[in-house]
């Protein structure tokens, strides 16, 4: 395949996606992202630029697969790609979040502020902080 | 259940009283904090206010009427501000622990009605009931929404209950160390009705008085706000 047959917007989409490429080679390899995200990041990238040079080429894995036409693969196949994408960030915002709440609600107990009891029943009150012997 | 009982604070032993942790959740009620806690105090030592990442003036409002104040650095939700003050109360070796709005709607009196089954070990949980007890001032449209919110209840928590959705709650110290709420926001209500019904610990309604007033209602849910909160809630249990 002769490189100057692509056209201009291919050559835009596969310079996009050589920078994503080496910015997750680049960042997996600085430890911003596991082996793993790199490794998923790379090959989605390597994935995409195959099909950006030679788009027949779903046409006929299309056609292998019974889909009909290339770019309804294509289609599919960025539908699934985003939705796990979508959960998987989602779940990790949940997770993230519930982190956060546990974070803030045990700095609220460390930092309580007590204020000396002022009346005869606080006074009390302060001698039995403990545990009540019956609830138990 | 027993409605129109009246219990006077002056009935519980003093050293039930002193023995329970009032939990204020508290979220911008600076203007209205103070009368509200002063009332409690006056009656139970031990109030615990949690102040839920308020942007006011309400966490040092708190300092100077509440026993005990707690601040969330970041808003988490009325579930998360609960669960810190049962907690904290359950640290500080709390006998009891109730749950009582920060926006005045809820009656100091009715305190002892809610713990006094508890105290005489008929229950653990106690849950608060407008409509067993008196509403006032409930606008139809509110009405309206928190009977489908008992509905939903009904279907969802399979639970019969005649006030989902009160803040006025007591539990014994053993039903409180079994609370884990784990939904941050309004969703709490009815995830706490299922650890409820899952401790297999016994409960019951007390009928409650409620006071709206133009303040407490405009802090409360809109509807849409409830349907939120109901997605928010099914969506957390389908998680778990």
């Amino acid at each position: 395949m002769n490189i100057l047959a692509l056209n201009s917007f291919q050559i835009l989409l596969l310079i996009v996606l050589a920078m994503l490429l080496v910015g997750s080679v680049v960042a997996t390899l600085r430890g911003w992202a596991t082996r793993r995200e790199g490794t998923i990041w790379v090959a989605l990238c390597a994935a995409a630029a195959v099909v950006t040079i030679w788009p027949k080429l779903t046409g006929r894995v299309a056609d292998a697969l019974g889909i009909g036409r290339g770019a309804d693969l294509v289609f599919y196949c960025a539908v699934v790609v985003m939705m796990v994408g979508f959960w998987v960030t989602y779940m990790r915002l949940r997770y993230l979040r519930r982190e956060l709440t546990l974070l803030v609600r045990r700095i609220a107990i460390i930092q309580a502020e007590e204020t000396p009891p002022s009346t005869d029943l606080e006074a009390t009150s302060a001698a039995s902080q403990r545990p009540d012997p019956k609830a138990d | 259940m027993t409605p129109g009982r009246t219990t006077s604070p002056n009935e519980l032993p003093s050293e039930v009283r002193a023995g329970a942790f009032i939990i204020v959740p508290a979220y911008n009620e600076g203007t209205c904090l103070t009368k509200v806690v002063r009332e409690i105090r006056a009656a139970y030592p031990n109030v615990v206010v949690v102040d839920d990442g308020s942007t006011d003036e309400t966490f040092e409002v708190s300092r100077g009427c509440a026993r005990f104040s707690l601040r969330h650095l970041i808003n988490r939700g009325q579930g998360a501000a609960i669960q810190t003050g049962i907690d904290f109360a359950l640290q500080r070796g709390a006998g009891y622990v109730v749950t009582f709005d920060a926006d005045g709607q809820h009656c100091v009196e009715d305190i002892a009605a809610m713990l006094a089954p508890i105290v005489a070990g008929e229950c653990d949980i106690t849950l608060g009931s407008r409509f067993l007890g008196e509403a006032i001032d409930l606008p139809t449209s509110r009405r309206v929404m928190l009977r489908l919110a008992v509905l939903f209840t009904r279907v969802v928590n399979r639970v019969a209950l005649t006030d989902a959705h009160n803040g006025l709650r007591a539990f014994s110290r053993r039903a409180a160390e079994r609370m884990t709420i784990t939904l941050d926001r309004m969703a709490h209500a009815s995830e706490l009705i299922d650890l409820v019904r899952r401790s297999g610990l016994p409960f019951r309604e007390v009928p409650v008085k409620i006071r709206y007033t133009e303040y407490s209602l405009s802090k409360g849910q809109s509807s849409r706000g409830a349907i939120r909160i109901a997605v928010h809630y099914l969506l957390g249990r389908l998680m778990r």
